[in-house]
């Protein structure tokens, strides 16, 4: 049985403030179109299934013109007699009360199935079973729904999160989930991994197909597309849709230079090839405020037009010391704990209470701060 | 036992003329024993009846305490010993069918001074008690000083000679693990039991968020997962799992949600890290350093084949010495089927110790070669990732070595774990060292340890090595630490005045306790969770 795995397709990604004719956001365009050739591609090559392991959508309330896009393409493989296996993502899963999971709207459709209740559900296609855990309300709640399931021999996992051994490239999104070691067993035929959005092996039997677009600078050098993975013989082949179109240029170190050399090292860089229809962000270095505030911009602008987007980020020299730590909001908790804890130290803390004191306002702080967060997250754009 | 409530001095006034205890008729013989009569500030010596109850004994390790005026001495009782008034053999001539004479002999109790309480507070003695102050035996008050600079991982109670003082768990301070641990016992005396209650205090702390370092143990006998039969495994500890990851090699543990599958990458292994696995000739040894240079990546899957061997003899290299390094490179990726090449735990083990977690490696049945190889290649992986990482908020990381005098024996080639025990401190990484024999340990090393857990040790030469190097003076315990039982330790760490006498929890028990206590409070802080609208 050969499939195709696929992930993190974040239909309804806008960014970048340009737009076409119809006044629509130019990316999220692009981002609808990579999908569609992505579903054309692998109608042609024709698997047995497909697997989408998270994030269709970027957010949990896509407007009308996303859901639209993704029906036309649910219709398309289902035409094509193509069976669909989907599991929600951090992006598309509902996280507060107030939220209904955009996938009630293609349940029940013919060869579509979807894991989206935050548990664990398995899906027959083909000769093998697929076993999908979707994006689960609590981190503690993977292992549990992982030891819900039942080998048969032919088996492949689907999940959506950070693996341990990429932990270091912590996409730090808000309501990230980490996939322990423990679950990527080997006794799997295959195991379909979403959320990290460049294509790597993590082990023989364990993928992140990647995603198709290039959505922030952090991934300008991942390797992107889909997987063709023939389950019967444990391989995996890469089959990439678009070229390459990000680059994260190397930083330019501008200490000393006047702002007419500055604008010449820019020219230099943004010929024509390397911007058009590009993604591009140029790193300046140690630049000086006042050669800054006098650059000519107008023939770069002109260049800057060629591109999809181009993006100028600037480190000025004055910028090092006066950078003052953020308050990490999501661990308010801890802060708090520490502050009770300094409190009970000075005795302004009856001792007999203490502990229920801390335990119970803490508890009731992280509470706090994980609804906000998730609230948050639901409600963005 | 009971004593009149009538001071000393009193008495001196009543009985005039009292010339020393010699007098007998004097002070009646309840009242001259329980008494200081000897010696200086460093040691104590008191009298107990030559014959008391079974309830009544003194026993080497129990604490005594002397009120004296506004001072209360805490003594440990260091030895015991028979005496009497006279000198010589007097007292055990036979008068017809009796003993000489029994009123003039006694038992003389030789005790340390721990420190003294003076109003509420624990100092170290500067001065001793006056003489002929009465001696009680301390009760559990008398220890609420130590709650104080006790630390925060639990391993035990206060033990009072052989009684266990329930009040007063003993505890280590996390800050001190940077600076070493050391378990020392002969076998079977509980060295596992004391890691695995450790262990699970650790993991309390890391599924509370607590923790400040996190652990790392490699257990080559397969006993710390699930345990044996009745003996228990730190997995059994359900209520804080969240505070433990476990890799295995042992396919029976595969299944098991909880335990992943170990992995070494093939990229990851250095050559270096062959070293602790043969005794490489140097001509081998300078081979083997060459290779990562000749190829730049995959060298291990290259030398294996013929020509990557002749890229090497082209390099100079002596075709034989390129045989035998390509044979045994290949014979260890054959006997380590955790070598893979792509998938590496090495990732996750170091997130989670910088998250403060318990990581447990599981490998039964293999090999020792291939145990120290593993246990080198995690080590470097460590200190590299703290060293690197050393500004990033990371939690500080112990790492366990079982037999550890294999590894900081005098004169073992593993340079590696010495480089931690030197210099671990700096990027936070400290060794736990346990080992039956401590005096195969290098005298150095074993100075680096500042964290002593000491249990029974039958040897003298153990005794002796490791008296010689402890922080704490050891030397007055001796003959406590060869009376120690199953359990009892002399625990001496950074942050508690003097070495404390422990019972260690018994692992199952503690797991109960632990599963068991403060549960209602859990209940109020977690409520109900909200279902999101799936239909
Ligand atoms: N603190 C304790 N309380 C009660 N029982 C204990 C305690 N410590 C150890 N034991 C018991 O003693 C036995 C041996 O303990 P353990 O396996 O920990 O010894 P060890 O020093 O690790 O031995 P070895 O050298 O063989 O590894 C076990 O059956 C254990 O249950
Ligand atoms: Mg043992």
């Amino acid at each position: 049985m050969k499939i195709i795995h696929m992930a993190d397709s974040h239909l309804g990604f806008s960014s970048h403030n340009r737009v076409d004719k119809f006044g629509r956001n130019q990316f999220e365009e692009m981002v609808y179109k990579g999908f569609e050739e992505a579903i054309d591609k692998i109608i042609h090559l024709g698997p047995d299934a497909v697997v989408h392991a998270g994030d269709i959508f970027h957010n949990v309330r896509p407007r009308i013109r996303t859901l639209y896009v993704f029906k036309r393409c649910l219709e398309k493989l289902s035409e094509a007699g193509i069976p669909i296996i989907i599991i929600s993502g951090n992006h598309d899963a509902p996280k507060s009360s107030s939220s209904t999971s955009p996938f009630v709207i293609f349940e029940g459709l013919r060869d579509v199935h979807i894991a989206h209740k935050a548990h664990y559900e398995r899906f027959e296609v083909g000769d093998h079973l697929f076993h999908c855990i979707p994006f689960c309300l609590d981190p503690k709640d993977y292992l549990n729904e992982f030891g819900k399931i039942e080998r048969s021999g032919q088996d492949v996992l689907v999940l959506h999160g950070l693996v341990e051994a990429l932990k270091g490239k912590k996409l730090r999104t808000i309501g990230e989930h980490e996939i322990k070691d423990s679950m990527l067993k080997s006794d799997f035929d295959y195991i379909a991994l979403g959320h990290y959005h460049g294509q790597v092996p993590i082990s023989n039997n364990a993928w992140y197909s990647g995603s198709i677009e290039y959505f922030n600078f952090g991934e300008s050098e991942d390797k992107k597309g889909i997987l063709l993975r023939d389950l019967d013989r444990f391989e995996a082949q890469s089959i990439s849709i678009r070229p390459r179109y990000m680059v994260n240029c190397q930083p330019i170190d501008c200490v000393g230079l006047s702002s007419i050399e500055i604008k010449e090292k820019l020219m230099e860089i943004c010929s024509r090839e390397v911007i058009q229809n590009m993604i591009v962000r140029i790193n300046l270095k140690n630049v000086s405020r006042p050669a800054f505030k006098n650059i000519d911009y107008a023939s770069f602008n002109r260049l800057k037009a060629l591109a999809l987007h181009l993006d100028l980020k600037v480190a000025f020299l004055d910028e090092q010391e006066n950078r003052s730590e953020a308050i990490d909001k999501s661990n308010l908790h801890e802060e708090f704990a520490k502050f009770l804890k300094e409190e009970g130290e000075c005795e302004r803390i009856p001792r007999t209470i203490k502990e229920d004191a801390i335990a119970y306002g803490t508890g009731l702080l992280k509470k706090a701060v994980v609804a906000q967060n998730t609230e948050a997250l639901d409600a963005t754009q | 036992m009971t004593l009149k409530d009538s001071s000393l001095i009193e008495k001196k006034e009543n009985q005039k003329g009292l010339d020393g205890l010699l007098q007998t008729k004097i002070i009646e013989t309840k009242d001259t024993t329980y008494r200081i009569i000897a010696k200086n500030v460093s040691e104590y010596h008191f009298t107990v009846p030559f014959e008391v109850h079974d309830s009544e004994r003194v026993e080497v390790g129990q604490i005594f305490s002397i009120k004296d005026k506004g001072l209360t001495f805490l003594a440990r009782v260091i030895d015991i010993r028979h005496d009497s008034n006279y000198d010589g053999n007097w007292d055990t001539t036979f008068t017809g069918t009796q003993f000489f004479d029994q009123s003039q002999i006694f038992n003389r109790v030789i005790a340390e001074p721990l420190g003294c309480i003076l109003e509420g507070k624990f100092k170290k003695c500067k001065t001793l008690p006056t003489k002929f102050s009465l001696v009680k035996r301390a009760e559990e008050y008398e220890f609420s000083f130590l709650q104080e600079v006790m630390g925060d991982i639990e391993i035990g109670y206060l033990r009072n000679g052989s009684m266990a003082v329930e009040q007063i768990p003993v505890s280590i301070h996390s800050t001190a693990i940077d600076h070493h641990i050391g378990i020392f016992a002969t076998t079977g005396m509980g060295k596992s039991n004391f890691m695995k209650v450790f262990a699970a205090s650790c993991m309390q702390l890391a599924a509370r968020n607590e923790s400040k370092f996190g652990l790392l143990i490699v257990d080559p006998h397969g006993e710390y997962l699930k345990g044996k039969g009745p003996v228990k495994g730190l997995m059994h500890l359900k209520r804080y799992s969240e505070g433990l990851v476990c890799y295995s090699i042992d396919r029976k543990n595969f299944s098991d949600p909880g335990v992943a599958e170990l992995s070494i990458s093939i990229s990851e292994i250095e050559a270096g890290d062959l070293s602790v696995l043969y005794d490489w000739s140097a001509a081998q040894r300078d081979a083997l350093e060459a290779i990562a240079r000749v190829f730049e990546s995959c060298w291990l899957e290259r030398i294996q084949k013929p020509d990557g061997i002749n890229k090497m003899v082209s390099e100079g290299f002596n075709a034989t010495t390129m045989g035998v390094i390509s044979r045994r490179i290949k014979n260890l990726l054959e006997k380590n089927r955790y070598i893979d090449p792509v998938r590496s735990s090495l990732p996750g083990i170091i997130s989670n110790l910088q998250d403060g977690r318990v990581v447990l490696i599981d490998i039964p049945r293999m090999s020792e070669q291939s145990e120290l190889f593993l246990l080198s290649i995690l080590s470097r992986y460590i200190l590299e990732k703290y060293k690197e990482e050393s500004s990033v908020e990371q939690k500080n990381c112990l790492i366990t070595i079982e037999e550890a005098q294999r590894v900081l024996g005098t004169g073992s080639n593993t340079y590696r774990f010495e480089t931690i025990a030197r210099e671990g401190r700096k990027f936070g990484v400290g060794l736990c060292a346990i080992t039956q024999q401590p005096k195969l340990i290098d005298k150095q090393l074993l100075s680096q340890i500042n964290t002593f857990v000491v249990m029974g040790l039958a040897d003298r030469n153990d005794r002796v090595h490791l008296e010689e190097s402890a922080r704490h003076d050891l030397s007055s315990l001796d003959i406590e630490i060869q009376t120690l039982e199953k359990g009892e330790a002399i625990v001496s760490t950074l942050g508690i005045p003097f070495p404390v006498p422990a019972k260690i929890h018994s692992y199952e028990v503690y797991l109960k306790k632990l599963e068991k206590e403060g549960r209602t409070d859990e209940r109020l802080v977690s409520g109900g969770r909200f279902k999101p609208i799936f239909d």
